[in-house]
């Protein structure tokens, strides 16, 4: 098998039908102003626009269908080569293909194809409104699937879990040479500390108490510092564990500046032991100790911003991140591996609950996006030097009601407390944005005045 | 000698290695042996028109290379015949006396030409055109014949004729059915091709028969090709292109069901558990009536030899067989033209929607029922042949775009096709 | 710092000092690779001689100032996962804060010794000396030991790692001394010789059954036990080892103090002392710095003919009731000196060991509890002069009284 490649994606939403990925397509590869000689093709629809242009299929079925073997999946561009000294000009390939991706071309007497440009695709280049991405996320998978999962097959995650998503790719990327410690919650409840005798984890692993993370990394890690070998103490802790009972462990190890890489898992609460309310259960969320009832109308408080007093402990390295933004999800799991090896790095990464925030299990990476794109949740990073920056910043977020309707645990949500959601959003959004402004660390005695 | 294998595939054309690809995609080290009597690396018969007019060369049409066979860990086996299959015994005996053991067995022959019972024809040199070599041969004799005459107006002697008079030859078609490229196209179509064809050079015969075939003159070659009405025919290049018939007698006695080909379901199984077929020798359920028909097109060889390898290799994800749909493609003298499913004949309700536009060479016919696609023809239309297979095979409903479709099938399509399965 | 009375290169051979100062001292001449602190009265001044060991490089260890007790061992626990040989000291409140972490460190099978500075509990609000806070985890499945005095705080911290260590055992150790009594209270003590102490201990090997190691990657601590599968047998295995280890622990303690005896020179009982037991009919039995004052009073008795003697309970957990009961065949009558409260009981919670051994041993002795020296109160020869009559008399009417408060009336 080969790896994942960059692509062409396309977001219908937010194209206009300007055309202008046509025409520089057109011009790119046939030097022509028209758009029939474009490899991509724009189609409209009623009320919105689509797309025909080659998907660069895995498994493409008009390489199969070529009598002639002129198209072959180039195994490290990931395009499929059309070479024309071999193309008898048949079309059979258009019979195989079902999206329109290969078409014969009046002009050139062939069928033409999108070859990405070399990896600098035009049409890319040219669309204002940012339908079409050029998505090179492929890259971070390649490297990534060449290391080991260290976890085993098989964890008893539920279906479509994020969490599981975040542990293997955060170990993989990690590496064998680590300690990782998983406090009680859904990460070991899944099974990677494993049951009467057997491990789910091929690093050392173990349950700290859900109360003291922080710091039993820490007396490993000086350890093995002091023993002069270099081992990574890692944290896959819980939002629970981490802003309630286990706050004080890890504010005084961030305090410490213990080389520690602590990852929150940030479910908004305690989800493996029957979706409780934790402090960063934002205001509003249905759990089983917020329950809606005759009086009861979700959690009344606001989450408590944790990676905002994490940075505020001005660690090595703060960051925010989520599975729906992988390449900006794995950027900052480097940073942060990094910064571990200095001083305290902490990575926040929000983690949609398929069973308890309801919604169902194929939505996941769908409501992780949708928490970006509302600025429900914000993606930044911070060092002592920089300051926080925002990574992805949302100036054009969709209504926040796209979100909370995406989701069980909101259904009950009155407008006033939609609204207090909606206000707390843009309180936010310029909290974050003036300390963007700001610049640099905080100060080491904070000035109110 | 007696060599075992998990998998066994006869052939080694398109049904054979979309079944490896599948198959090894689900088990990557199950023992694979793939078996031909072609002596050289896989390649297409599809091609071999390209090899005659020598727009392909020969050894650049290969559509495998050793070192795939390597990486894949199969055992290829080239210009082997398969005298027998003893499905008691699980075992193929070989031309040589030799056997091969099989756990699943894939018989993916192909056809061979058929050769017309017409009094004279054993008696002369004729060309068919089945493998690399008939190609190669039949390109040489081009280059100095004068006159030349193709019996059978299908695929192989359209593209045929054609290679032959840009070769500079007097050229005739003898076709016996009223038109041009049977059971692909309807007769105002056939007659656009046909059109293209007179215009260059080519004479065509149509609704005739060859009653005899005469040699010719002591000392000359060629013939004298004697047509029911009463016309002679002389050439010095006879090839022979009306058909051609499913591999299956290495079956005979193996208890797997043949009928015109091996009879298989819709995972491609034959009659016997372990015994597959896909591609040219299968016949398989039609899409429309559901009665087993050969589809000799090489889009179906890859479907079925795809479904044929996951079955073989117990992949859960396979899905049956959607039935054969009729399609093709055919370019000719820079035009081009493309069958999608039925014309609709003996189908109540179908809808015919039919442009010609004879000026412009272009046609286009659309056939519906209730508001589903059955099929499409064009000549020198633009609309994506894939996108259109896929409508018919998943009956997408096209009664809210139906005027469009009607008016612009490639954008309709496209937009449907966005929205449907992107 | 103590004046150094007689320095020779590296380590003084004597100290004046208080218990909390030879504690840190006998944490440096045992080689700990780690200490984490966290300061509460009385035990402050033992971390700050620890800071201050580490700061002149008298300690060659990695200390954390860690943020409460409770990440100060769990620190040690994950340091020990990773093989080191660890310590820390706390005491009351601090103690209370650290139990989560404490509860799980035995069942680790994870060696340490951790001093307990003993101090009441609250409420009433108190700061000051009492066996409270240790008695409160008796159960937990530490091994208790008490000291009498300053150098026995010395000795028995560092005769602490090779018992914890000792494969039959692998558990951890308190050395408790009195909050007040022995943490501030000065004597003369003795180092021993840094050569002797490693020869005696040895390297350490703290993590051999349970690692967090990436050279040999483990899961330490899955979930074990339910109702079914290899659970239930699977849980009652590592229970069962633990309680094997205590067990065993006491002839390891046995063995230890005599290795300490033999190389070092002083001689400390090891599970517990007999004070002028010989033709006793009464006993006392103490525990802890106490026992001064006892031993006081019962020379005096004797003076004055009273057939009394003293037993000294110093390995509290696992107890060691043969050696107790053993110590008490041949008296007529016990009187057993708290300074804590078994508040199920309206007892001493020694006195219900030591009644618990004598029954379970078949000797029903007349027996009484005293419970005395709470929250700092002085316990006197005065006092123990009291016992000693109340124990005479139950020996002659065998009356036994209810628990007496020793310092009910000062």
């Amino acid at each position: 098998m080969t790896g994942a490649y960059s692509t062409i994606a396309f977001d219908a939403a937010r194209c206009d039908g300007c055309n202008a990925c046509m025409v520089s397509c057109a011009q790119a590869k046939a030097g022509s102003d028209e758009v029939a000689d474009s490899r991509i093709q724009i189609v409209a629809g009623d009320g919105a626009f689509e797309l025909a242009m080659c998907r660069q299929c895995g498994d493409p079925r008009c390489e199969a269908n070529c009598p002639a073997a002129a198209l072959v999946k180039n195994e490290d561009s990931g395009v499929v080569d059309w070479d024309g000294s071999k193309c008898v000009d048949c079309l059979l390939c258009t019979v195989g293909c079902a999206y329109g991706g290969i078409v014969r071309n009046a002009r050139a007497g062939h069928v033409v194809k999108c070859d990405l440009c070399d990896g600098d695709p035009a049409c890319v280049k040219a669309c204002a409104p940012g339908a079409l991405r050029y998505v090179t996320t492929a890259r971070i998978y390649n490297e990534v699937g060449q290391l080991e999962d260290l976890f085993v097959p098989g964890l008893s995650g539920c279906q479509g879990c994020n969490t599981e998503l975040i542990m293997r790719h955060a170990l993989r990327r990690i590496g064998p040479d680590t300690v990782l410690a998983t406090p009680p919650g859904c990460i070991p409840g899944m099974g990677s500390v494993g049951y009467n005798g057997l491990t789910g984890t091929k690093v050392p692993v173990f349950h700290p108490l859900l109360t003291n993370t922080a710091s039993m990394l820490a007396g490993i890690k000086r350890r093995y510092n002091r023993l002069g070998r270099e081992v990574n103490a890692v944290a896959l802790a819980g939002d629970g564990g981490a802003s309630d009972v286990g706050f004080q462990s890890l504010s005084g190890a961030a305090e410490r500046g213990e080389q520690i890489l602590f990852i929150c898992v940030d479910n908004e609460g305690y989800m493996n032991t029957g979706m409780q309310r934790s402090s960063c259960t934002p205001y509003g969320a249905w759990t089983s100790t917020t329950p809606v009832g005759e009086h009861g109308r979700g959690k009344t408080q606001d989450a408590k911003n944790l990676p905002v007093l994490m940075m505020m402990h001005n660690c090595a390295y703060v960051a925010t991140a989520s599975t729906a933004f992988m390449e900006d999800l794995y950027a900052k799991l480097d940073r942060a591996i990094a910064a571990s090896k200095r001083g305290f790095a902490y990575l926040h990464i929000y983690s949609p609950c398929t069973t308890g925030w309801r919604f169902p299990s194929q939505d996941n990476i769908t409501v992780a996006r949708m928490a970006v794109e509302t600025n429900f949740v914000l993606l930044w990073e911070f060092d002592p030097e920089a300051g926080l920056q925002l990574t992805h910043p949302v100036d054009a977020p969709r209504p926040v009601r796209d979100y909370l309707e995406a989701q069980g645990k909101y259904r009950h949500l009155s407008p006033e407390q939609v609204a207090h959601i909606e206000a707390g959003i843009d309180r936010q959004a310029a909290f974050i944005a003036r300390l963007a402004q700001a610049g640099g660390a905080p100060p080491a005695r904070p000035s109110f005045a | 000698m007696i060599r075992h294998a998990d998998y066994l595939i006869i052939g080694s054309s398109h049904a054979a290695l979309a079944a490896l690809h599948t198959l090894r995609m689900h088990d990557s080290e199950g023992a694979v042996t793939m078996v031909t009597r072609d002596a050289s690396l896989p390649y297409s018969p599809t091609v071999l028109p390209y090899v005659v007019s020598g727009r392909s060369q020969p050894e650049r049409v290969f559509l495998r290379d050793d070192a795939y066979f390597r990486a894949q860990k199969v055992d290829y086996l080239s210009g082997i015949e398969v005298e027998r299959v003893a499905a008691d015994r699980n075992v193929v005996r070989l031309a040589n006396g030799d056997e091969i053991g099989y756990k699943a067995l894939l018989v993916a022959t192909g056809a061979q030409p058929v050769v017309p019972p017409i009094p004279g024809l054993g008696g002369v040199r004729y060309h068919v055109l089945r493998t690399l070599d008939d190609a190669v041969a039949l390109r040489a004799a081009a280059a100095g014949a004068r006159r030349a005459v193709v019996l059978g107006a299908g695929l192989i002697g359209m593209h045929a004729a054609e290679n032959l008079a840009h070769a500079g030859a007097d050229v005739a078609i003898v076709e016996r059915l009223p038109h041009v490229l049977p059971g692909y196209f309807d007769a105002d179509a056939a007659a656009m091709i046909g059109r293209a064809f007179a215009a260059g050079g080519v004479r065509l015969f149509t609704g005739r028969e060859a009653l005899s075939i005469a040699p010719g003159e002591s000392g000359e070659p060629g013939c004298s090709v004697v047509l029911d009405g009463g016309e002679t025919l002389p050439c010095d290049l006879l090839v022979v292109g009306v058909g051609v018939a499913p591999v299956t007698g290495l079956l005979q006695g193996s208890g797997v069901a043949v009928d015109r080909g091996v009879l298989v379901d819709d995972s491609m199984r034959s009659s016997v558990a372990n015994i597959f077929a896909a591609g040219d020798v299968a016949q398989a359920r039609g899409f429309y009536d559901g009665v087993k028909t050969l589809n000799g097109i090489l889009p179906d060889a890859v479907e079925q030899g795809r479904i044929a390898g996951m079955a073989m290799a117990g992949d859960p994800g396979i899905k049956p067989y959607p039935g054969g749909v009729p399609l093709n493609t055919y370019t000719f003298f820079g035009q081009h033209a493309v069958s999608v499913g039925t014309h609709g004949e003996g189908i109540p309700g179908a809808e015919t929607f039919t442009t010609v536009d004879a000026s412009a060479a272009r046609y286009l016919k659309i056939v519906l029922r209730d508001d589903r696609l059955l099929g499409i023809f064009g000549i020198n239309a633009a609309f994506d042949p894939g996108v259109m297979w896929e409508l018919i095979l998943r009956r997408v409903d096209l009664a809210p775009v139906r005027e469009r479709f009607l008016d612009a099938p490639q954008d309709a399509a496209r937009v449907l096709m966005s929205r449907t399965w992107r | 710092m103590a004046t150094v009375l007689e320095p020779d290169r590296t380590r003084p051979a004597f100290l004046v000092c208080d218990g909390n100062e030879a504690a840190a001292w006998a944490v440096a001449l045992s080689r700990v690779d780690m200490v984490a602190v966290y300061p509460i009265t009385p035990q402050s001044s033992l971390v700050e001689y620890l800071a201050k060991l580490v700061a002149d490089g008298d300690l060659p260890a990695e200390i954390v100032d860690a943020e409460g007790e409770h990440s100060v061992l769990s620190v040690l626990q994950g340091a020990a996962l990773a093989g080191a040989r660890t310590y820390t000291a706390t005491c009351g409140p601090g103690l209370a804060f650290m139990f989560e972490p404490y509860m799980r460190q035995p069942g680790l099978r994870l060696p340490m010794v951790m001093s307990i500075v003993t101090r009441d509990t609250l409420t009433p609000q108190s700061v000051w000396g009492g066996h409270q806070d240790a008695m409160s985890v008796r159960e937990v499945g530490w091994i208790q030991m008490y000291c009498e005095t300053v150098q026995e705080v010395m000795d028995t911290i560092i005769m602490g790692y090779r018992i914890a260590e000792h494969r039959d055992v692998m558990l951890p150790v308190n050395v408790c001394h009195d909050g007040n009594y022995l943490s501030f209270g000065a004597t003369r003590v003795d180092l021993p010789a840094q050569a002797e102490v490693d020869a005696f201990l040895g390297v350490p090997n703290i993590n051999w059954h349970a690692a967090l190691d990436p050279s040999r990657p483990m899961a330490v601590d899955p979930l074990t036990g339910g109702a079914g599968g290899p659970g239930p047998r699977t849980f009652v295995k590592y229970r069962k080892g633990h309680c094997a280890g205590m067990q065993k622990a006491l002839s390891v303690i046995t063995d230890v103090h005599a290795e300490w005896a033999r190389r070092i020179g002083r001689v400390h009982a090891p599970l517990v002392e007999c004070y002028r037991m010989d033709g006793a009919e009464v006993a006392l039995v103490t525990i802890g710095s106490m026992t001064g004052a006892a031993k006081d009073a019962v020379d005096e008795a004797r003076d004055r003919g009273v057939r009394v003697g003293l037993v000294k309970v110093k390995t509290y957990r696992p107890f060691p009731v043969r050696a107790v009961v053993d110590a008490l065949t041949g008296v007529r009558a016990v009187g057993v000196v708290d300074r804590s409260v078994s508040f199920g009981w309206d007892c001493g919670p020694l006195y219900q060991d030591v009644a618990g051994a004598l029954g379970h041993a078949g000797l029903p002795l007349p027996s009484m509890s005293f419970i005395g020296g709470l929250a700092g109160a002085d316990l006197t020869p005065g006092h123990f002069g009291g016992v000693i009559e109340r124990v005479a008399q139950l020996a002659r009417d065998g009356q036994q009284g209810s628990t007496v408060w020793l310092n009910e009336k000062d």
